[in-house]
């Protein structure tokens, strides 16, 4: 029955994790990778870094599927994707150096639409762990 | 709290795409980017000082517009003293537009002397150039972009000697001045050359000058004397020329 039930689950998270990973690590690195490695050097580790967090959330979120867990881990994903933006941007200032040339960009504004998304994730997912909870009391109260 | 969860995935999942498009498009917009400096720069003179006019060119050829963008070059000589800050602003460059401007840059020849820099007329140095470059990116994205050069300043009256005295008659001596001109400007007006000698007798004598850049100059500069010199004389020269006007240079000669 355990198994039953876990193997649809583990084969989901597998696909879905491969295809989270082509989309945000393959394919990135497959575009842009000379344009990171020139540019940006330390920003090809921030992409691989940020490529094993998500398939990590996906995956434990596909397997911990139809449980609180599942909206716990979202909340966490949401939290964690807040830090990671605001080290990644290193607080909306990014610097580097381009042969001779200094680049600053401020990239604040980019950086809160990327927050205000995550705080909107971290809205949803707490909601859906209340609906969810709620679900479940109304259910065992009806039993 | 069902249809709020489902407005909350939707919003956040259309403005995921919103924000992967922008970056996307951010990147290939700044990659369509050109800027074209390859002009030459024109040397102009202008009352005691000289304009360096640098034309460029900004084609924008991505997706999105370029605002607020300045331009500002500070021109630093040794000690860390500047001597030149310039500005150029472009207002606004459009989505698929080009601009082209001239970034003009000063350097008042007053402010050399009144900076206690006038070795700089009399040797060839390196300048420092900080460049800075700050612009607003699709209206969300401030950039400031960095660069500093090394420009060689070429002196004026390089090697300035005077080179001799020789007595031409009882009344006259003639004074041997010779210079490289190593500036990128030509020197044209008068040199007045006064002797002091040590019984505070001043002689004086006058020549036109011109010289071209990279040019030199060695003549002999006619000076009427009055009266027996001594022996340790100073020699003044006072400069009457578009770039150093009133400038006077003191010389011990033994």
């Amino acid at each position: 029955m355990f198994l039953k039930k876990m193997i649809p689950k583990v084969l989901k998270a597998t696909v879905m994790g491969l295809l989270w990973f082509f989309l945000l690590y393959s394919l990135p690195t497959l575009l842009l990778s000379e344009l990171v490695e020139e540019v940006l050097p330390g920003y090809a580790q921030l992409l691989s870094t940020f490529a094993i967090v998500i398939v990590f959330f996906v995956v434990v979120g596909e397997l911990l599927a139809g449980t609180i867990f599942q909206y716990a881990f979202n909340i966490g994903k949401a939290l964690v994707f807040m830090a990671f933006f605001i080290y990644a941007l290193n607080g909306g200032s990014v610097a580097f150096d381009l042969e001779m040339v200094h680049i600053e960009a401020d990239l604040r504004v980019y950086l809160a639409m990327l927050l205000s998304i995550d705080f909107l994730g971290l809205a949803k997912s707490l909601l859906q762990a209340i609906d969810f909870a709620a679900e479940k009391t109304e259910h065992q109260l009806a039993i | 709290m069902k249809y709020a969860i489902r407005a909350l995935g939707w919003t956040t999942t259309i403005l995921w795409i919103l924000i992967i498009l922008f970056s996307g498009t951010v990147v290939y917009s700044a990659m369509q980017i050109r800027m074209n400096f390859e002009e030459e720069p024109e040397v102009t003179p202008s009352n005691n000082a000289l304009t360096m006019s640098i034309p460029f060119s900004i084609n924008n050829g991505g997706l999105y517009d370029i605002s607020e963008l300045n331009i500002t070059t500070l021109i630093v000589a040794e000690n860390e003293t500047s001597i030149s800050h310039s500005t150029s602003l472009v207002p606004l460059i459009p989505k698929t537009s080009e601009v082209n401007k001239t970034h003009d840059i000063s350097l008042s020849l007053d402010d050399i002397m009144a900076k206690n820099l006038t070795h700089m007329f009399l040797n060839d140095t390196d300048l420092k150039v900080d460049m800075f470059v700050a612009l607003t990116y699709a209206h969300a994205i401030p950039l400031r972009i960095s660069s500093n050069l090394t420009m060689p300043w070429g002196a004026p009256l390089y090697n300035l000697a005077v080179a001799g005295i020789s007595i031409d008659s009882p009344d006259q001596v003639n004074v041997s001045l010779s210079f490289e001109n190593h500036a990128v400007f030509s020197l044209n007006g008068t040199i007045r050359l006064e002797i002091v000698d040590s019984n505070n007798q001043t002689h004086s004598g006058t020549t036109d000058i011109f010289v071209l850049s990279e040019d030199s100059y060695d003549k002999a500069i006619p000076v009427t004397m009055e009266g027996v010199p001594g022996d340790r004389v100073e020699v003044h020269l006072y400069f009457n020329e578009m770039y150093l006007k009133s400038w006077t240079l003191v010389m011990t000669i033994d």
